[in-house]
């Protein structure tokens, strides 16, 4: 309370004739907790109310603090208090409208906090009244948009997000904010674009507008039609589909360099430690701050833009080259927020450096997934993890992006991260080839196949990421793309998958159907099969496919008895295991007329050990006398859809966004002396 | 024979109608119409021709606005100052005049097409005026002659006379001597600058595009001048004259005729036919664009157009608005297309920061994408041959090219052909993503393969993969039409088959195949897809350029949402920042020049000039020739001899094919070959001689030519390049086509020499003020001179030919700068 007494004493010129050790507006507050209506004694009660500096923790105490009995008696005064700080926020002057915003967040708040179980509409009803709480929200809703579009201040504008951020967030689960549906109704999903696509208002909002929308999006997304989503979904508007995806990309971008920064910091070595011990020595508590939070709301906006709207596509690929962001104006003076997003605004790093490349929101997408998908132990971490795929098998399926990331014209080097192993060597960033988007994709594929197989196995992420590498090699056959890739290390991470999922295969079946992901994988290599001079860049391509099935032999044969066995078995798996020896029947048959001849070759020579070329040489001269089964379907998949399947990870993930964001917007709130000055001073 | 083709002397204006020549080019589309100015429903205003002095009439200042140059007024003046030259130089009878006239004309005509006779004889007849006379109104004088004799005339009359009649040639014509004529008004006196301005005044209110080339070469030619002199001279002032758009379209002054324009109104903001009067504008702009202020800056600025600023437009300017954020309020006539450049030339300078092609090739990419959001507009390429609006910049077909320090780039540019780009309307922005399937299976080329070919081997296949049909590009057009529902596509029309479901299927018969045909076929395939150089970041324009033209205009139509139009059109520029580019344009000049003079001497010399496009004494942009790689990289790629090169893109030496790309190959040397001697074109590396698809030489970089070699080395002392390896693909220096070659020299040379006057002119008007290292020293004209040999006998030419041939085969020279070049720039 202390501190509340401290600002009670700046604000004393205002309110000399009252008791020193109360603020005034305390005492005004005190009188709307009265019975009484506050204006009966004071007509100008109201007016001068919103003259005052909003305390907040009092506000939100006091609403805390009214039990079930009492709230029946204030009802009228609460009502009204809503009522005003709306009206308020038409004034001209401006301390009124930053006051009623104020007090407006801490009236959401205060009477969500103290009602968590109460219906949505007994809330509705205490704020507004049953009766008019349609007309309040239609103008409060009204006031905000003309606020958020006008030409006011920016403070203001931020101001108000916050608001609605807070409103939004004011339940745990969002579907449950019944308030929320006079939102639906008085939309303002135009005024969020237009935030968007005004170059200096989505420097200063667009973090705010674009987490705002996708938490919107998310209200009642499975029960009802949601405008937001009808209306995401249609938006051709290039400039706002491009601030959307420049305040994502800024987002990712500035979590990629911060992860890197600390990444180094850690790193071994004399110049590191010196580093981090001067570094250490200044900014104690920077190193905390650093603690790199995924930043699950971006993602999200992320997500909801490309599956809603077909037109996001073309932004993924769009490119940021500096000019762009130079023109972004600096934010008038304002402090900086506290929370870890408000640098990325206004980094002032950002590249006039001929060294940095040219970047696009999907590059940056694919490192920033690298980064997060390196660890999937946490909790947020895990989901992150799990929704960059699934936005990776959106882009995978649609054919706009599946050709640009083929478009062997846009050649890109991207800096992939890559997991410390013990057993290889952390690759020198350098050498990275520049090649077609696609091949970032499947080597992000082959390093998450390869560096994630543990005890607690992330079967799910494991599905998905065969998944979109199947979508691909549909796509290649289909366009008859011969993408140079070095298939052969896609072909080894899969068969040392397999070989994983052989080896522990009683605890992962406790668990998973491991048969479905092994189906997948042998599919693949399917496709490759009997679809690989499609897409093969060479002929040797070929050739060394068989190579590698051939000295792998003892993981097919291995996973043919395997599932054989629990096939002929009666049993949950039997069907889903039968399906797999099904699929097995031309990697067996290539295994079965490669082997003899390889080792009559040997026998022949005389070699014990047949090198490479020497096996290469059987391979080719001996196609001829095999004859493959056709496999129906392989370049067939099933598209992504989001519901049934992930409505209850969605769920569970606004959720998290929505404490996550809650958190961060109260802390933003209470700390608006720098804006008031900013309107005591203008006016 | 002399009243057909003169209107000039016909007094009575009620004639014009009928077969003046300025007539039917001035009043371009549509001639009937009252806005044109040569119409006889609108009285030529400005002063009476009859009292005052000829030369007076036709000059106008910048801010008279009473005087309309029109046909009519400069037929006028041309009389009287044709007049004034009879009265001035014969004091005598007009009779008298007209009988030697009529002699003369006659000898004329016992000598066609010796036009060089004729003049030569003026030259020494004492009644020269006279001949004069006959000379200018006789059918031989053409604009090559007039602009001829604007340049050596000292007569204020006779230049006075030759300004008016460029107003009776067509405009294509004067056209090319565009950079002489405004050379000739920037460095030459007073006189000659009068008698051009009113012409020049009079196309640029015709014209955005005229204006804009003048302003151009108007700026580049001035440049050489000192600072304090080039501020306040006639050039400068011109320039900034056309600049500021005062040089509004004469039309604009028809509004005194209020009931003129009226009529056509409807039909302008109609269906985009085009209008009439080029100063109408085509659109109506929304409200929100009006507000939008017209500063420079903003004009690029796209208005943001989302739903909530939309909805206070009307219907049809919303969907319009986007496209025209190039032009914003009347006053900026020229202003989208000098943005348009200037954002080119930008994105080159900022290119040029960066150290590797790696770079450059990703931030050009990414800056053309940004320059796609403002287009369509009222932008066009200056170097194309018809009328179009720029439409989109495929961004990532364009490349960076070959260049140590500076970073020239070539883009793509997709158009749509229009009438006339300054009246019809731009077309309206279709979304990028509006093209879906860009690669959908039925549109690929089957690799070789026919689609029976691969149901043979996959019969009973079934063919999922019209799966995608519904998003096909024939729906583009449908599209236009916004369908709410849209984003619903991207949920499945897809059969939803599982994996699962597929593979259990077991009651169909099943299907075999030889893994034999899978790795036959693969081997094939990659065998029959046409030769391609493998990509190189350090070399990024290579496989850009080894594309076929055919080829990469069909892949760029099928991926762009415009491709669907039928006047859609692909055009390649390239843009050079930090070039300058007026001596190319001499040599394009030049070598279109020499092109013309083989063409009607029917010597089957082949070359390929160019087209050039000087913006500003340090910019430009360039034509690119298609279907062209250098040798360099022909040779760096293939790792081939030029003849082996031959050999595998043409077959062997006995085809049909083979045997006209060698023809074509000696056309081309023997025409280059000369080009090099006549021009002295140095520095001629690998990498500055592209070879065509067709067997076909060019030679590209004039960036050295007559007095000027690079590095004053005393490299490249041959005439020309001839290396073993060009006499390889000749068949040898014994063989015919060799000596074919020398033939062709020959007769190229002796076709030359008859014109020679036609090529010495181009080169020594630009000389006229010039800093440009090729008119360093003072002997330029005299070596071009004595390059053409007048004086030798055709048996002493071939014996000069073979000389020359010789010389350069034997040259070590050529061989040493290969060499240099080599070791220097990695050229091979």
């Amino acid at each position: 309370m202390s501190q509340v007494e401290k600002r009670a004493g700046l604000l004393r010129r205002t309110s000399s004739s009252k008791k020193p050790l109360k603020e005034k507006v305390v005492l005004m507050y005190d009188e709307i907790f009265a019975k009484e209506d506050p204006a009966k004694n004071n007509p100008r009660f109201w007016d001068e109310l919103f003259l005052m500096k909003v305390n907040l923790e009092y506000l939100e105490s006091k609403l805390e603090s009214v039990d079930g009995e009492e709230v029946q008696r204030i009802q009228d005064n609460i009502n009204s208090l809503f009522h005003h700080c709306v009206q308020a926020l038409g004034e001209e002057h401006q301390i009124k409208v930053v006051n009623a915003l104020q007090t407006l967040c801490a009236l959401f708040r205060g009477v969500h906090q103290k009602n968590k179980s109460a219906s949505g509409f007994d809330i509705i009803n205490m704020l507004m009244g049953f009766d008019k709480a349609e007309q309040r929200m239609k103008d409060l809703m009204e006031r905000l948009d003309s606020l958020l579009c006008g030409d006011g201040s920016e403070s203001l504008k931020s101001l108000c997000l916050k608001l609605l951020l807070c409103l939004v967030t004011v339940t745990d689960n969002i579907s449950q904010n019944t308030i929320l549906e006079y939102v639906m109704i008085n939309s303002i999903f135009e005024a969020i674009l237009q935030i968007l696509s005004d170059v200096s208002s989505r420097g200063q909002h667009g973090y705010d507008a674009v987490v705002l929308l996708a938490l919107l999006v998310n209200y009642r997304k499975y029960e009802s039609v949601n405008p937001y989503i009808v209306k995401l979904s249609i938006v051709d508007d290039e400039p706002t589909l491009d601030g959307m995806g420049m305040v994502v990309h800024q987002a990712l971008t500035e979590y990629n360099r911060q992860y890197k920064d600390k990444e180094e910091e850690n790193q071994g070595g004399f110049f590191s430690t010196l580093t981090s011990m001067v570094g250490s020595m200044f900014i104690a508590d920077a190193d905390e701050k650093l603690s790199v939070q995924t930043n699950e709301a971006i993602l999200l906006a992320l997500y909801e833009a490309v599956h809603l709207n077909r037109n996001f596509i073309t932004v993924l690929a769009q490119s940021h080259p500096e000019i762009d962001i130079a023109t972004t104006p600096t934010p008038p003076t304002r402090p900086h927020p506290q929370h870890h997003l408000a640098p990325l605004m206004n980094n002032p790093e950002l590249p006039l450096d001929p060294n940095l490349q040219t970047s696009n929101l999907l590059i940056t997408f694919l490192k920033y997934a690298s980064i997060v998908m390196q660890d999937t132990k946490d909790e947020h971490r895990l989901n992150s993890a799990r929704l960059c795929l699934i936005i990776l098998t959106c882009i995978a399926e649609d054919q706009y992006a599946d050709a640009f990331l083929h478009d062997d014209n846009m050649n890109f080097r991207v800096n992939l991260h890559r997991m410390p192993m013990r057993h290889r060597k952390k690759a020198v960033d350098k050498n990275i080839p520049s090649r077609p988007l696609v091949c970032a994709v499947l080597d992000l594929m082959v390093e998450f196949i390869v560096t994630h197989m543990m005890k607690d196995f992330p079967m799910d992420l494991y599905l998905r990421c065969v998944q979109i590498i199947h979508k691909l090699l549909c796509y290649q056959k289909k366009c008859r793309i011969r993408l140079h890739y070095t298939w052969r290390e896609l072909w080894s991470a899969l068969i040392n998958l397999l070989k994983f999922l052989l080896s522990n295969e009683t605890t992962l079946l406790a668990k998973h159907n491991i048969f479905h992901l092994a189906l997948l994988v042998v599919n693949l290599f399917n496709m490759f099969i009997t679809y690989g001079d499609t897409f093969l860049p060479t002929s040797n391509s070929y050739d060394e496919l068989y190579y590698e099935i051939v000295r792998m032999h003892q993981v097919f044969d291995n996973l043919y008895c395997m599932v054989l066995r629990v096939s002929t078995n009666t049993g949950q798996w039997k069907e889903a295991a039968s399906k797999v020896t099904h699929a097995l029947v031309n990697v067996r048959a290539i295994i079965n007329h490669f082997n003899p001849k390889i080792e009559s070759y040997a026998a022949v020579n005389h070699i014990s050990q047949l090198s490479e070329e020497q096996v290469l040489e059987v391979v080719r001269s001996n196609y001829d006398t095999l004859t493959l089964k056709l496999q129906d379907g392989l370049d067939q998949f099933e598209r992504y859809s989001e519901q049934p399947k992930e409505a209850a990870f969605f769920k569970e993930l606004v959720r998290s966004i929505s404490l996550n964001v809650r958190k961060n917007v109260s802390l933003n709130t209470l700390s608006q002396d720098v804006l008031l000055k900013e309107f005591s001073t203008i006016s | 024979m002399m009243e057909d083709t003169d209107p000039d002397l016909s007094p009575s204006p009620s004639d014009q109608n009928s077969s003046s020549p300025s007539l039917s080019v001035c009043s371009s589309p549509s001639l009937s119409l009252p806005s044109t100015p040569s119409s006889s429903s609108c009285p030529a205003p400005g002063p009476a021709p009859s009292g005052t002095p000829p030369l007076g009439v036709i000059s106008e200042g910048p801010g008279e606005l009473s005087l309309v140059i029109d046909a009519e007024v400069a037929q006028r003046a041309c009389q009287e100052v044709l007049q004034k030259v009879r009265g001035g130089g014969q004091p005598a009878l007009s009779v008298t005049i007209v009988k030697p006239a009529q002699i003369q004309i006659r000898e004329v005509e016992d000598d066609p097409g010796s036009v060089k006779s004729a003049r030569r004889r003026q030259r020494h007849n004492p009644s020269k005026q006279s001949w004069l006379l006959r000379l200018f109104e006789s059918k031989l004088f053409d604009v090559s002659m007039a602009i001829s004799y604007l340049h050596n005339s000292k007569e204020p009359g006779v230049q006075a006379y030759i300004g008016n009649r460029l107003f009776s040639f067509p405009h294509d014509d004067v056209d090319f001597y565009l950079p002489q004529l405004l050379n000739m008004y920037i460095h030459m006196d007073e006189d000659v600058g009068d008698a051009i301005k009113p012409y020049v005044v009079h196309r640029c209110r015709q014209s955005i595009s005229f204006s804009l080339q003048c302003a151009w070469l108007l700026g580049a030619y001035s440049s050489d001048m000192h600072i304090s002199t080039q501020r306040h001279s006639r050039g400068t002032k011109l320039r900034k004259l056309i600049l500021s758009d005062e040089l509004k379209p004469a039309g604009a002054r028809a509004r005194r005729d209020p009931l003129a324009l009226t009529p056509f109104c409807p039909a302008v903001s109609g269906s985009g036919e085009h209008g009439l009067s080029p100063s109408k504008r085509t659109h109506q702009r929304s409200k929100s664009d009006a507000t939008v202020s017209i500063s420079l800056s903003s004009n690029l600025k796209r208005t943001a157009s989302n739903p909530k600023v939309e909805s206070s437009q009307d219907e049809d300017s919303s969907s319009s608005s986007d496209s025209l954020e190039f032009e914003t309020g009347p006053p900026v006539r020229l202003a989208p297309q000098r943005e348009f450049i200037k954002s080119l030339m930008g994105i080159g300078k900022r290119l040029a920061t960066l150290p590797t092609k790696e770079q450059k090739t990703q931030r050009l990419i990414s800056e053309l994408s940004l320059l796609n959001h403002k287009l369509p507009a009222r932008v066009w390429l200056p170097t194309a041959a018809f009328d179009h609006h720029v439409v989109r910049v495929p961004h990532t077909q364009a490349v960076v090219l070959n260049s140590k320090d500076k970073a020239p780039y070539l883009i793509y540019v997709e158009v749509l052909e229009c009438e006339n780009f300054e009246t019809s309307s731009v077309p309206i922005r279709i979304p990028e993503n509006r093209i879906r399937s860009t690669r959908s299976v039925e549109n690929l080329p089957d690799c070789g393969m026919t689609a029976e070919q691969r149901a043979g081997s996959f019969s009973t296949v079934p063919n999922y993969d019209n799966d995608d049909e519904a998003w096909s590009v024939d729906d583009i057009g449908e599209l236009q039409v916004e369908l709410p529902e849209l984003h619903t596509n991207s949920c499945d029309n897809i059969s939803q088959f599982s994996v699962d479901s597929i593979t259990s299927l077991e009651s169909k018969e099943p299907v075999f195949i030889a893994a034999g045909d899978i790795r036959r076929r693969l081997s094939e395939q990659l065998a029959q897809t046409p030769t391609t150089f493998k990509r190189d970041p350090e070399d990024p324009s290579a496989v850009a350029l080894k594309e076929p033209w055919e080829e990469k205009v069909r892949r760029i139509r099928e991926g762009s949402p415009y491709g669907h139009l039928p006047n859609w059109r692909l055009l390649s520029v390239i843009v050079k920042c930090g070039d300058d580019l007026r001596q190319e344009l001499l040599a394009f000049q030049v070598l279109q020049q020499l092109q013309s003079i083989w063409e009607q001497e029917r010597v089957p010399l082949w070359i390929k000039p160019y087209k050039i496009l000087v913006l500003s004494a340090d910019s430009g942009m360039i034509e690119p020739v298609v279907n062209a790689v250098s040798l360099h990289q022909v040779k760096k790629h293939s790792q081939l001899s030029l003849l082996d090169y031959f050999l595998q893109e043409h077959g062997s030496p006995t085809t049909e094919a083979f045997l006209s790309a060698q023809r074509n190959f000696v056309q081309s040397c023997a025409g280059y070959s000369l080009i090099c001697y006549l021009l002295q074109v140095k520095d001629r590396h690998n990498g500055n001689i592209l070879l065509d698809a067709e067997g076909h030489i060019i030679h590209i970089d004039f960036g050295f030519i007559l007095s000027s070699s690079p590095k004053n080395l005393g490299f490249e002392t041959s005439a020309f390049k001839l290396t073993t390896e060009f006499v390889d693909v000749m068949g040898g220096p014994d063989g015919d086509m060799f000596n074919y070659y020398k033939m062709l020299m020959l007769q190229g040379l002796i076709a030359a020499r008859k014109h020679m006057d036609r090529v010495l002119q181009i080169v020594e008007i630009m000389q006229q003020g010039s800093q440009l290292p090729c008119f360093h020293g003072s002997s330029t004209m005299r070596g071009l001179k004595e390059r053409f040999h007048m004086s030798l006998t055709e048996e002493q030419l071939q014996l000069l030919v073979d000389q020359l041939v010789d010389g350069s085969m034997r040259s070590l020279t050529t061989k040493l700068y290969d060499g240099f070049q080599y070791l220097t720039n990695g050229i091979m």
